[in-house]
């Protein structure tokens, strides 16, 4: 008599939209919370008008980026913001506090990628608050609009960022394997690449040498370098290198977040959730 | 509920009580905070990390731009050490008040009613985790921004000093306070507090004088955050040439701006209490 291994069941992509469609209508609940964040990011496009205007009126102006650059720049990176500070893999610290993680390891599903389609219909949800923003940002400020081929290269570069987002998010919440306080560490992270991605202020405009640590680390690639490219400070005979250098940490990290998100897994089945 | 005045004794020993509670709150506070040793080590990191980056963004761009509005980094350093230990004073003994909301959500709040103690008092008395670590970290920070920033330290100084950092963590009361209130109707406000907390920490970075009339206005008259910061620093600095039509000395009324929020902040409170119909559980 021969064996029978029981076939594998087929990869079916319908789980995970349909799970991408629920986290968009969860986050659609929470409609206070759109005009929130919304009115949030006027009150910062005001303050970073008011402070570059201050900062250019009475210096002199670095050659690379005038004063609308760096409004284009600053009032871009707080639209990205929109889809870059979500905390995308909550989900998976949620779980692991409550103990449902137990379930879910036994359902017919990839638990990784079910949380990955999960924070990418929270992030989809989120995105298209940015039109409504974008409108809105465009009555205090005015914004440069590269040329096509440029805003190409700037999405694509968006999205490797994205994913380098997504990865250390997702590392950040298995953390949650380990110790379940994980909420100041959540911050600590956030006010690091705030600072580091040049989310607040451009790393060409850093002293020398922050501006080489800054540039080595996973964080330029998250923000600065999209950025950069939107601007035109980073030209075009050097896109290869930096979406090379996104791709490169988008590799690492998913790499080190898969080795993490298995040690981790293996605790619960110990522990038995 | 107020006593008749000739009700002494009861009132005296009514304080006696209260202080009592207010001790055990706080005794409660640091043997938590003991307890958690590695949690209450994390939150440490992120106070540093905070303020730390906060400062830091300041250098950066000061580095590169000698000056803000004839603002120079020193400067800087004073007007964010000064709001920082305001705001870490307030942090330190009032931040429950933010967790009213929460209690009125979850019905908790109700209990508090019960009990024969003012409710207000019973609420920020509410052991947590609190510990004055930012309120160390602050003091440190303002000693180092005075004697850096180059700022006379004289009789004047220590005296208004003391009084504008408390007036400041009065005028941060009135706001929690005033935000918690509105729960009472509103069962939800974070929005509303995220929005004033980005008024507060963001705004209070930079002088007033960088923006535009309006948002001057409402910064001094309507949420007078620049009461905690900005006034006193412009007259301890002698910031003369700032287009203001008011005149430095202004910045030595942060004490009684202070007193004046919280009593209003309070009266709507009281309002409100008597409004409080409970969520029902």
């Amino acid at each position: 008599m021969t064996a029978v291994t029981p076939a594998r069941p087929r990869f079916r992509l319908a789980p995970y939209l349909h799970f991408a469609r629920v986290a968009m209508a969860r986050e659609g609940t929470y409609r206070f919370d759109v005009f929130t964040s919304i009115a949030s990011l006027l009150i910062r496009v005001y303050l970073l008008r008011m402070v570059w205007l201050a900062l250019y009126a009475r210096n002199a102006a670095p050659s690379e980026l005038p004063l609308h650059a760096i409004i284009t720049y600053s009032t871009i990176a707080l639209l990205m913001g929109l889809v870059m500070d979500i905390d995308q893999t909550r989900l998976l610290h949620d779980k692991l506090h409550d103990g449902s993680i137990a379930t879910d390891f036994m359902k017919p599903i990839n638990v990784p990628l079910y949380f990955f389609s999960d924070g990418t219909g929270e992030v989809l949800f989120h995105a298209a608050l940015i039109v409504p923003s974008l409108l809105f940002a465009l009555l205090i400020v005015h914004i440069d609009v590269p040329s096509l081929p440029v805003l190409a290269v700037f999405f694509v570069s968006f999205f490797l960022g994205y994913l380098i987002g997504f990865c250390l998010n997702f590392l950040l919440n298995c953390i949650a394997f380990w110790t379940l306080e994980i909420q100041a560490m959540q911050l600590i992270v956030t006010w690091i690449t705030d600072l580091f991605g040049g989310e607040i202020i451009p790393l060409v405009i850093f002293p020398a040498f922050l501006q080489r640590i800054a540039f080595v680390l996973p964080f330029a690639s998250m923000f600065s370098t999209p950025l950069l490219i939107y601007v035109g400070v980073i030209k075009p005979g050097r896109y290869l290198e930096v979406l090379g250098v996104q791709l490169f940490w988008v590799i690492v990290l998913a790499v080190i977040a898969t080795f993490v998100w298995r040690a981790g897994a293996k605790r619960i089945v110990v522990q038995g959730g | 509920m107020d006593l008749p005045a000739t009700n002494l004794p009861a009132r005296r020993s009514r304080l006696r009580v209260m202080l009592g509670v207010y001790q055990q709150y706080w005794r409660i506070n640091i043997l938590t905070t003991l307890e958690y040793r590695e949690n209450f080590l994390i939150w440490l990191g992120f106070t540093f990390v905070y303020h730390g980056s906060a400062i830091a963004a300041l250098w950066i761009v000061l580095t590169r731009f000698p000056s803000m509005n004839g603002w120079t980094f020193r400067d800087m350093a004073f007007l964010y050490g000064l709001w920082m230990i305001a705001h870490a004073l307030h942090n330190t003994l009032f931040s429950t008040v933010g967790d009213i909301p929460d209690h009125i959500r979850d019905g908790e709040f109700d209990r508090l009613l019960v009990r024969p103690l003012d409710t207000l008092f019973q609420a920020i008395a509410t052991p947590g985790q609190v510990f004055p670590d930012e309120l160390i970290l602050g003091l440190i920070t303002f000693a180092a921004a005075t004697w850096y920033s180059g700022v006379h330290v004289d009789l004047l100084f220590v005296i208004f000093i003391p009084l504008i950092v408390i007036g400041g963590a009065l005028i941060d009361l009135a706001f929690n306070l005033f935000i918690s209130t509105v729960a009472f109707w509103f069962v939800r406000v974070d929005a509303l507090r995220w929005i004033v907390i980005q008024l507060e920490q963001e705004f209070t970075r930079y002088p007033i004088s960088i923006y535009s009339q309006g948002v001057r206005l409402l910064l001094t008259f309507v949420v007078p955050f620049a009461f905690m910061n900005y006034f006193p620093a412009r007259f301890f600095l002698h910031k003369a040439h700032e287009t203001s039509a008011l005149p430095p000395e202004v910045g030595l009324l942060t004490p009684l701006i202070g007193v004046i929020a919280v009593a209003a902040a309070y009266a709507f409170w009281r309002l409100g209490l008597s409004k409080y119909s409970s969520v029902g559980h």
